[in-house]
């Protein structure tokens, strides 16, 4: 019983599709137990800010960190106590099904990518104030109007990072080689146990942190225990916002973006009632900054093969590649902080912030939000027709669906 | 069921983010010849998600998945 339990649910992944929608629900929960939308491009900034700090400069005095804050230590934050508990969850969750070993890049050239493309999605995400989560999942829900710009610029920057990862020079050296494989070593179970034990040291410790966090303020420790829950969510179920745009160009594959979209028609309800009660929805700019900042962030998160949230959980499992990814992140967005002043006004501060709910009234706009969301399911849809019409016409001209020289590959292979 | 099924051939793909590992899949899966039968390995945890589902949606048969601490095998049949 137990044994099956467990497989079931510390070792064996979770369905993503359930996984996002409860991410969906969860998320809804934390905006109306803590007044934030769960995000985190927004504290890495931050921490980008703290981490210049220490090195005697002033980003307290920069007009981003003015919009942001940059007031205490990520303790005191929402977002800071969120983004921790995300990390705990994701250790606890990675250390119980012994998926952590330290995967090296197999080149310099993934490295470069994972730089550069962390790079570019942390400026990108940061010029339209927010990632896959405070400028589209979250952002959504909100009725905020930037968050829709953004979702479009962001799809059709996938596109353009998808075509880019996929030429030659990108390609991975792996081939196919005659015959089945030894058998796969079976991990020592001494370190299995080992590790699902330390899973639940880590796991205690990051829960007993936000009771005390909790004891201090209530918000606070509600923010960080839902992070643990979100760093669950995303590493046992390996929730990748990037895959959900990418692998619709790529493979065709449109699982993780309808289930992305039900989620978020399950937490616009939500949300629309915490604002019906009173509480404001987090408005902003829908300038030019959402679709160059979206666009940008696209091409960054396809190139870099993860977003900020992606990131996190595959950099505790310890590839090495999701490390720079980080890196490249934060100093992307670090990089915008420093030059908002230049383009601010311009492309974001001198444009409104539309909200669809003060547009269209409020159930106007609830129903413009669900209008949308079905017709973008809709898109979803007619694209997974046209793309395997097009792969079965390929196929019948006797062509190979996906590029390449496979059949010289197995040739060659078969020389060897 | 799987034990008696024998890969035709063989992918071995580490330290590779996506969308590389199901890329090189699908590209491997369409030179082989029907009935034959591809086995993947890979430690891109990711690829439980889509490895699978692409095998699926481009009409391959997906015979098994088994995750043995960070590696992922599946036994894809064109």
């Amino acid at each position: 019983m137990w044994l099956t339990f467990k497989n079931k649910f510390f070792i064996q992944f979770w369905s993503p599709f359930a996984a996002v929608i409860a991410a969906g629900i969860l998320s809804t929960y934390f905006f109306g137990l803590t007044g934030s939308l769960w995000a985190v491009t927004g504290e890495f900034t931050r921490w980008g800010g703290h981490i210049m700090q220490w090195f005697g400069a002033e980003p307290e005095t920069w007009q981003y960190f003015k919009i942001i804050g940059l007031e205490g230590t990520p303790l005191d934050r929402v977002g800071g106590v969120m983004i921790i508990g995300m990390f705990g969850g994701c250790l606890a969750a990675v250390l119980w099904a012994n998926n952590m070993k330290l995967r090296m890049p197999s080149s310099k050239k993934r490295i470069g990518q994972a730089l550069i493309g962390g790079m570019i999605a942390g400026f990108g995400a940061r010029l339209a104030m927010g990632c896959n989560l405070a400028a589209f999942f979250t952002g959504i829900p909100q009725f905020t109007l930037h968050a829709w710009l953004f979702a479009f610029a962001a799809a059709a920057g996938t596109y353009i990072g998808a075509k880019i990862t996929l030429l030659p020079f990108f390609r991975s050296s792996a081939t196919v080689k005659p015959g089945g494989l030894k058998k796969v070593i079976k991990p020592n179970p001494n370190q299995v146990q080992n590790r699902f034990r330390l899973g639940w040291v880590v796991f205690a410790a990051i829960v007993a942190g936000s009771f005390y966090i909790m004891s201090s303020s209530t918000k606070l420790g509600f923010a960080m225990l839902m992070g643990i829950v979100f760093g669950l969510l995303i590493e046992r179920a390996q929730i990748c916002f990037t895959s959900a745009f990418r692998d619709m160009w790529i493979t065709g594959r449109t699982h993780m973006a309808k289930a992305i979209i039900l989620g978020m028609a399950v937490s616009v309800i939500g949300i629309y009632s915490y604002v019906q009660l009173g509480m404001t929805p987090k408005t902003l700019w829908a300038g030019p900054n959402a679709l160059i900042g979206g666009l940008l962030f696209g091409i960054g998160i396809v190139i870099a093969g993860g977003c900020e949230t992606g990131w996190m959980y595959r950099a505790l499992e310890g590839q090495i590649h999701f490390w720079w990814v980080g890196i490249g992140n934060i100093i992307g967005a670090t990089i915008l902080a420093y030059y908002w002043d230049v383009f601010s006004a311009p492309l974001a501060t001198n444009w409104d912030k539309v909200n669809l709910l003060d547009v269209f009234g409020p159930l106007g706009g609830l129903g413009v939000t669900y209008l949308l969301l079905a017709l973008s399911f809709g898109l979803i849809l007619l694209w997974e027709k046209h793309f395997f019409k097009k792969q079965r016409s390929l196929k019948n001209a006797k062509l190979s669906p996906v590029v390449s020289q496979p059949d010289v590959v197995i040739a060659m292979a078969k020389t060897l | 069921m799987t034990e008696s099924v024998v890969a035709d051939y063989n992918l071995e793909i580490y330290g590779e983010p996506c969308p590389y590992p199901a890329v090189a899949t699908l590209e491997a899966m369409a030179s082989l010849k029907p009935g034959e039968v591809l086995e993947v390995l890979t430690d891109c945890s990711q690829s439980i998600n889509n490895i699978p589902s692409d095998a699926r949606n481009h009409g391959y048969e997906v015979l098994d998945i088994s995750q043995q601490g960070v590696m992922l095998r599946f036994l894809i049949r064109r």
